[in-house]
């Protein structure tokens, strides 16, 4: 029995349920914002009365035809009785057809105002773990109501897998094993997604766990997550490879030689723990930070800037995030300042908060809320602005109340022409929701009351979301940490954390935000764990089990390294600097943002290597304005352009090397830990012995093989 | 003194209040507007400096259209609601006494100064009944005894979709599931059946001399026929159109020889009844065909569709004539008054608009004529359709909406009766007497409604 009684069919609760199941209502269907052959439904139905007068009252007599409710037209497309671009969809004999019926037969009531709304959903399994392909299994869905009543919605909610080559799930819930992998499967109803964590095992026979060795917490949890999963990870990296990932990864350029060779004569067996201890104490590990921020906060420059974003409210913004992060400021406690900030934007460089994040010559609140709750939650809450996240627990009334917090945020010009003065508009009406014009008062995520506050509600805001209880804050900032240094996030993308983007490894993305929350939200303590952990230290090179894991973590992954560590690199590497324009001499490509002399609303990177190498434009807060995939443009600049070939023998230090070798032997080994951070291998060092022949003091042997090594992969990926 | 006399007789309240441009309007130019506007800067080519240059426009075309605020580019600008697109750029929305102002400026008829006369014209769009375009027949149309007919098993009674009363007889057709009830207005009882197993009759009209009745409809997305009965007799005369879908809006006209229909199709056609063969068809709709009005003496037709759009056209070709521009959602329904001066158009913009025949002048345009109450806790636009309207043979006019009620306005546009029905109205006729309204509702309900003087 579909109807919650044996008489009155609901239009919310069993009519609204079966449009959604059906499909009517998708995006692709009535659902799209323009409907669809002249017939329009609120997409999933976030809008229950508009839809009602849409199938209703709109063309009184069309869709539903009380005198005769088999001849309504809704009934005839559903079952493919007249022309339907849908086709059929159920047929006469089905539930859904009778519930329909009987609902028109009835009048086609619409609900009085009592009608028990859906608080949840309940899936009756929380895991299958299947043996092998072609295993099944089912789950069941129970949709729980504010008036603590329950239902089974099986037939009545849709599902999808995240990975259908792992485990496929059909329109009746059943789930089929394909092959070794994990994914989660997914149940909809209502505005509520619920995921099932599904694991296809491999082969049992000839797995091994190799029971490696535990560093700390995340390695009991990450080689758990292995272990159910029947991967073996890596064997740990070689010291070479650690010092050069660690160094890269923590402070933007490769080690030394000095520092190679101190490392490397070292036997004490806490060497890698000092090195990370001793990266973290750097101020490039700082500056580096400061660039991810900046990077997030979208910071540019210009010397005309209308709204707000002149290069000095620039320079005060990111000058600001380095002191924080150099005396180790507690990030939200760094966030809060942000979020609660006002006054002039270049004395206040929190305040550049309201110029930065959205480059635009007036504050939309709608475009901010959206942009914060992507930088600072990692959640995407704008596909709520006109209709209820399909796949996440937000709906409008959360999107507008977040909106609202934001709705008085103004800028009027300061005394000077390029100061902007930020404030709050207490006067400011808060955002109306878009079906029915009802004014949001500023709310948080989730919440049922609206925040208080005395007219500005980003103290309430601030105190919300970095608060050491709200996981959706420390969650964020763990996972972009942790992708920080693997390439992934636990969660991944990292700016699109939602029910169904479930992560990878839920006790260790607990684990990692617990963790900051009681280290009082101490970057380097998080970062220490990581470094210190066997999993970062795993080598790269795959085993027969781990050669097909992508997002477990069971060897390191290789990452081209982004384009302002490259340059770094490339200047560290030779000694030569590189100048960027607009900028004092010797700025390192990691302190460089985008600033131009004239108009920010033109600035770009400005820098074809940075362009080349994907540096983010900062033209969004998304997560993939970082380009890291390896292009033929890139390769070509390397080969041809003018980044490393002027560099190879400037500054003279290749030619020291060469004449302050004893032999050419001791020459090559000292270009492979300067560019490789390890020494040559018997057959390279053979072989290249053998291209330099004679001409052991001859320059250009040597800048050849030099310039080979800066154009590997290995030298441009980190691994 | 003449230009004085002059405003006085014209139509329209265009007193001493009227804002005129150097009085008030180049104030308001002056402060929002003149710096990229004016004599300086002409932005897009426009300069609104002095009067005549305000006139022509920009490189787009005219900024203000005589009367017609709605219509002029000016008051549009100002008034979006977008903060991208609105002018001025950059700043809050001029304040709504100014832009009110502009407003009336612009409805005024675009006075220069105190002593400019109206650009708009003087219209006269009195009713005067001895202009019938129909002339009352020596026996008016009623039925005899028709013989019985079997009428489909309902659930509950089909809301009625459509009705009409004969302009010279008590009689009136109301919509029933694959059938049509004739009553007899003054004893309020039902008279005889007509079969329409073609589907749900959407539209049904008596023709002018109230001999025929047209019933047209049919079955969802599955078949559609316009069907002329005799009155006297019930006897079918012709059925025109084969369409796909249940025709949405026709029209016969007065000399029984053309039928109009549409419907989702977007198309109107046009069949002569007596060979059944399409004449023509207007494609120039772009959604759904709402609704189709012969004019009373036949030479112009009316069509209305789902998006506002409406046109009025040469009866005997199909060639466009004018164009209406006002409506801002689907049109529900047309009539023309019976003298043809005037055409009235309603729809869920919740507008009522007479519109002047000759010229397709807006000569009212009543907004929000049928608004709800906003009950506490209700915020946004209140859904405030108007859903059908009649002119009786006295030129008033009727119109029900979705505030459920039926209102009847006099030929100024000044609401003369009004009376709440419990369901939501969705057709309403006035009696050839012109004493009762007769009001059919979404619960299958038909309801007389004695009118007094």
């Amino acid at each position: 029995m579909l109807a919650s009684e044996a008489d009155s069919v609901s239009f919310r609760r069993d009519v609204m349920p079966i449009l959604f199941r059906a499909g009517c209502n998708a995006g692709t269907c009535h659902g799209s914002a323009r409907g669809m052959d002249g017939f329009m439904l609120s997409l999933f139905g976030y809008d229950a009365k508009g839809d009602y007068f849409r199938i209703v009252n709109e063309m009184v007599g069309r869709r539903v035809n009380v005198a005769v409710p088999e001849q309504s037209l809704l009934l005839r497309k559903a079952i493919g009785a007249v022309p339907h671009t849908g086709g059929e969809l159920f047929k006469p004999d089905s539930e859904y057809y009778q519930t329909l019926h009987r609902w028109i037969a009835a009048g086609a009531p619409d609900d009085a105002d009592d009608v028990p709304d859906t608080v949840g959903i309940e899936l009756s399994t929380e895991r299958f773990v299947f043996e092998r392909g072609g295993e099944r299994s089912a789950v069941k869905v129970t949709a729980v109501y504010d008036d603590r009543s329950r239902r089974d919605v099986t037939t009545l909610a849709r599902f999808h897998s995240n990975n259908p080559s792992v485990a496929d799930i059909d329109e009746h819930g059943r789930v089929t094993a394909k092959s070794a992998g994990d994914t989660h499967v997914f149940a909809r109803f209502s505005r509520f997604t619920a995921g099932v964590e599904t694991i296809v095992l491999p082969p049992a026979e000839g797995f091994r766990w190799p029971d490696p060795a535990k560093n700390n917490y995340i390695d009991e949890l990450v080689f758990d997550r292995l272990r159910k999963l029947r991967i073996a990870p890596s064997e740990l990296c070689d010291d070479e490879t650690f010092l050069r990932r660690v160094t890269l990864d923590l402070v933007a350029h490769p080690p030394t030689v000095e520092e190679y060779r101190a490392f490397m004569a070292s036997t004490d067996p806490k060497k890698r723990a000092d090195k990370i201890d001793q990266l973290l104490k750097d101020d490039a590990f700082a500056d580096y930070w400061t660039t991810l921020w900046s990077e997030q906060l979208r910071i540019i420059g210009g010397n005309y800037a209308p709204y707000g974003t002149h290069v000095k409210a620039a320079s005060a913004f990111h000058e600001w995030i380095r002191r924080q992060i150099r005396s180790g400021r507690p990030l939200n406690e760094m966030v809060d300042d942000m979020v609660v900030s006002s006054g002039s934007n270049l004395q206040n460089g929190p305040a550049n908060l309201y110029t930065m994040l959205v480059h635009a010559r007036r504050l939309n609140p709608k475009t901010f809320a959206a942009d914060f709750s992507q930088v600072f939650l990692g959640i995407q809450i704008q596909c709520a602005e006109c209709h209820n996240h399909p796949f996440d627990r937000w709906t409008m009334d959360d999107y507008y109340g977040f909106v609202s917090f934001f709705s008085g945020m103004k800028r009027k010009p300061g005394v000077e022409t390029r100061e902007q003065r930020i404030y709050y508009d207490t006067k400011a009406s808060p955002a109306l929701h878009l079906v029915d014009k009802r004014p949001m008062p500023a709310k948080v995520l989730g919440a049922v009351e609206p925040a208080k506050h005395n007219g500005d509600p980003r103290r309430a805001l601030a105190a919300w979301l970095t608060s050491p209880d709200n996981e959706h804050f420390s969650r964020n900032l763990a996972n972009r940490i942790w992708a920080q240094l693997f390439g992934r996030g636990v969660i991944h993308p990292v700016d699109d954390i939602r029910v169904s983007n479930p992560p990878s490894n839920a006790p260790l993305m607990n684990a990692l935000a617990r963790r900051l929350v009681e280290s009082g939200f101490d970057l380097r303590s998080l970062v220490r764990d990581i470094c210190n952990s066997r999993v970062y230290q795993l080598s790269s090179q795959p085993n027969a089990s781990n050669k097909l894991d992508t997002r477990q973590f069971s060897r390191s992954y290789l990452r081209r390294l982004r384009a302002d560590v490259l340059m770094d690199s490339f200047v560290a590497v030779t000694g030569m600097q590189r100048g960027f324009k607009d900028w004092p001499k010797n700025t390192k490509a990691i302190d460089f943002y985008p600033r131009t002399g004239g108009d920010t609303a033109r600035a770009g990177c400005g820098d074809v290597f940075m362009e080349t190498f994907g540096r983010s434009p900062r033209k969004s807060v998304s997560s993939t304005d970082t380009k890291l995939e390896p292009t033929l443009s890139q390769t070509l600049h390397l080969m041809v352009g003018n980044t490393l070939e002027p560099r190879l023998s400037a500054n003279g230090r290749l030619n020291r090397i060469i004449k302050e070798s004893a032999t050419p032997e001791a020459a090559l080994e000292e270009l492979f830990i300067l560019s490789l951070t390890r020494k040559p291998t018997a057959a390279e060092t053979v072989g290249l012995r053998q291209l330099i022949g004679d001409a052991v003091n001859d320059e250009h042997v040597y800048r050849d093989i030099f310039w080979s090594l800066l154009n590997s992969t290995e030298f441009s990926f980190n691994h | 003194m003449r230009c004085l006399l002059a405003i006085v007789f014209l139509p329209f309240a265009v007193a001493a209040a009227t804002p005129n441009y150097d009085q008030h309007i180049k104030p308001l130019l002056r402060q929002h507007c003149l710096k990229c506007h004016g004599g300086d800067e002409q932005k897009s080519g426009l300069n609104m400096q002095n009067y005549a240059a305000a006139m022509k426009g920009g490189s787009g075309g005219r900024i203000v259209v005589p009367g017609r605020s709605s219509q002029s580019l000016l008051f549009e600008i100002i008034t979006d609601p977008d903060d991208d697109s609105r002018m001025p750029p950059n700043k809050p929305m001029i304040p709504q006494k100014d832009i009110a102002l502009i407003q009336q400026w612009i409805d005024g008829g675009l006075l220069e100064n105190a002593g400019d006369k109206s650009m708009l014209a003087k219209r006269d769009t009195r009713f005067h009944p001895s202009a019938n375009a129909g002339v009352k027949p020596a026996n008016p149309a009623m039925p005899g005894k028709l013989p019985p007919i079997r009428t489909p098993k309902v659930m509950r009674p089909l809301p009625v979709m459509s009705m009409d009363t004969s302009p010279w007889a008590a009689l009136l057709a109301v919509a029933g599931q694959e059938h049509i009830r004739l009553l007899n207005t003054d004893t309020e009882n039902v008279v005889g059946h007509l079969p329409f197993p073609e589907g749900v009759p959407n539209v049904i009209r008596f023709s002018r001399d109230g001999s025929v009745l047209m019933v047209a409809g049919g079955r969802p997305v599955e078949s559609g026929k316009v069907v002329l009965f005799d009155v006297k007799t019930g006897k079918r005369l012709a059925e025109v159109g084969d369409e796909l879908d249940a025709i949405i809006a026709a029209d016969l006209s007065a000399d029984h020889k053309l039928v109009a229909l549409g419907g989702s199709g977007k198309v109107v056609k046009v069949y002569s009844t007596t060979d059944g063969r399409q004449l023509y068809k207007i494609e120039k709709h772009t959604d759904w065909i709402t609704s189709i009005a012969f004019s009373p003496d036949g030479a112009t037709l009316a069509t209305a569709d789902r998006t506002g759009g409406l046109h009025l056209w040469g009866a005997k070709q199909g060639g466009i004539r004018l164009s209406l521009l006002e409506h801002k959602a689907a049109i529900r329904a047309l009539d023309w008054r019976s003298d043809g001066k005037l055409l009235a158009s309603v729809g869920e913009d919740g507008r009522i608009i007479w519109w002047d025949a000759k010229d397709g002048w807006p000569t009212i345009n009543k907004s929000n004529a049928h608004s709800p109450q906003r009950k506490p806790g209700i915020y946004g636009k209140l859904r405030n359709g108007v859903l059908a309207t009649r002119f009786d043979q006295r030129g008033r006019l009727t119109t029900v909406g979705r505030d459920r009620v039926v209102r009847m306005w006099d030929e100024k546009g000044r609401q003369l009766t009004a009376s709440r029905n419990e369901a939501l109205p969705l057709t309403v006729a006035i009696v050839h007497t012109g004493a009762k309204a007769v009001i059919g509702d979404q619960a299958g309900t038909v309801r007389f409604w004695r009118l007094t003087k």
